[in-house]
């Protein structure tokens, strides 16, 4: 059999039981001899088929390695996940998406408790979104429950999950460009010196956050001294353990982001054309779903979602929408997380989208390398950079077509409203700004399929199919 | 051989503690004895709590009853 398609994914490198790997477009999770006695714990106990039945975990099963070339005989054990459509990450999450994720977490870990088994770990990036449910995706965190121990996870819990949802509810600060900064997330001693008096003064703050600092900078400062606390630790009892985690899961429950109103927010309500226009818009996105039938669709600058939501019913199978605003990516996600639509909204500034980083600059990958579909619109969208971030057209262009061969893109024309409010402080230097330009740039690497008039400021759709 | 006895418990007391592969923070896990104790008192206090809430629930349905 054909090896060449083999390829372990470059963030699978922490954990010594097991590693994924790519083979022939499916995901495989190979089970090394350190993992095997964990695996055997989590498929015998029933475990695996239960947590799946339950949906807290993505669909795995073991595969018998008869049917497999090889390279995987050196292996224990290989199992196969089902496919997840698009990874993202938590930094472009929202906090609502977030806290799901928190709660998505702390519910499987008290399902697993009262099986007789607990997670080896709290990362953030073990929770990927199908639509807008989140799932766990990497079995062998779970593990047999040892009489007495600790949480082992409960700092990596405060730093990829806790501390990002204060940030937002105490301060109202979205956390993802820290988090993309600090790919581990929020380090609690760095929280902590942010946090204000006032914050303290409730308790779960002063003891996770506050105390949970200062024994940890204790343990730089006075390695010794912590090092024997440590080794004259008590065995936790089972009760502090769970309680633990409902009462951490009864706080999360009640952050909420400490909100301002976003210019985007009101958008759909407040735009700049009246509801003819909206349906001649409507129409055209109806009709081009219905004919392409897309099985991936992202929607850039998605807003609260309503084309993507369109695009569902004419015949998209998923959508993944784009948009920079917090608010607006919330309500939409909500709105998805409710009516169980396969429409994950996520943050991100097409100026700056998510780079490769982490280790070897492999660990996390970029928006191009994991956002790519088979069909892409853009309404409302290319004036947000060709004006407001001063990205050549040309350039535009190239970007989109990496994203999607085919798809609808919205021209704004200068004497619309929006690309005038837009210009109001600055000065215009876009003289190439028309839709002859647009035009003729769009054409040099794509056929232009269609083109629609949708409003009378001259707001025009380009259907095109790159070449 | 008590001291064998003795070896062997402490380490089993000390795998249970740091088992891991990621780190787990001294610090953090000195902090979930703190909490553990808070929680487990606050759980026994909550009982009680409870038990006191509804023996005067109960009164009151009495009342309300009559």
């Amino acid at each position: 059999m054909n090896t060449d398609n083999i390829q372990i994914e470059d963030s699978s490198f922490r954990d010594n039981q097991g590693n994924i790997v790519y083979f022939n477009n499916r995901i495989l999770r190979v089970i090394n001899k350190s993992g095997k006695k964990n695996l055997d714990f989590i498929n015998e106990s029933g475990l695996l088929e239960n947590s799946i039945k339950k949906n807290f975990l993505i669909k795995t099963k073991l595969l018998n390695q008869k049917d497999l070339p090889n390279f995987f005989s050196k292996y224990e054990n290989v199992l196969e996940s089902d496919i997840i459509p698009f990874i993202s990450y938590p930094y472009e999450w929202t906090f609502d998406q977030l806290k799901k994720a928190a709660i998505h977490h702390l519910d499987f870990q008290i399902y697993l408790f009262d099986q007789g088994a607990v997670l080896r770990d709290s990362s953030a990036y073990n929770i990927q979104f199908i639509g807008a449910k989140p799932y766990f995706i990497d079995l062998l965190s779970i593990k047999k429950y040892e009489e007495g121990e600790y949480w082992i996870g409960y700092k990596q819990f405060c730093e990829n999950f806790l501390n990002p949802l204060l940030l937002g509810s105490l301060k109202g600060i979205q956390h993802n460009n820290w988090f993309r900064g600090a790919l581990e997330g929020i380090e609690t001693t760095e929280l902590n010196k942010i946090i204000s008096l006032k914050d303290k003064l409730s308790f779960k703050v002063f003891t996770h956050v506050c105390l949970q600092a200062n024994l940890n900078q204790k343990s730089i400062s006075s390695p010794e001294k912590m090092s024997s606390k440590y080794k004259n630790l008590k065995k936790l009892p089972r009760k502090s353990y769970v309680s633990m985690l409902y009462q951490m899961k009864n706080w999360i429950l009640k952050l909420s982001f400490k909100k301002e109103k976003t210019i985007w927010q009101n958008y759909s309500e407040e735009n700049t054309y009246d509801s003819q226009e909206n349906n001649e818009k409507e129409l055209v996105v109806k009709d081009f779903i219905a004919k392409e039938k897309p099985n991936t669709l992202i929607d850039l600058g998605c807003n609260n979602g309503n084309y993507s939501k369109l695009s569902l019913n004419s015949g998209a199978n998923s959508v993944i929408g784009f948009d920079f605003d917090h608010n607006v990516i919330s309500a939409a996600f909500n709105e998805a997380f409710e009516k169980d639509l396969n429409f994950l909204p996520l943050l991100f500034d097409a100026a700056n989208p998510s780079p490769n980083q982490g280790w070897n600059q492999k660990e996390r990958k970029g928006f191009l390398e994991r956002f790519k579909s088979d069909a892409l619109i853009a309404l409302a969208f290319e004036h947000h950079l060709i004006i407001g971030k001063n990205i050549p057209m040309d350039q535009f262009f190239e970007w989109i077509f990496k994203i999607s061969k085919k798809g609808l893109i919205e021209f704004v024309p200068k004497s619309d409203f929006t690309v005038q409010k837009m210009l109001k402080y600055r000065k215009d230097i876009f003289h190439d700004y028309s839709e002859k330009k647009f035009e003729e740039l769009l054409n040099k690497k794509a056929n232009i399929i269609n083109k629609t008039n949708i409003t009378k400021s001259g707001r025009v759709i380009y259907e095109y199919k790159a070449i | 051989m008590r001291f064998l006895i003795f070896l062997l418990l402490t380490n089993v007391f000390f795998l249970s503690k740091a088992q891991a592969y990621i780190d787990p923070g001294s610090g953090s896990i000195i902090l979930q004895a703190l909490l553990g104790a808070l929680a487990a008192a606050g759980a026994t206090i909550s009982i009680y709590w409870s038990k006191f809430k509804s023996f005067f629930k109960k009164d009151k349905d009495k009342k309300d009853k009559k």
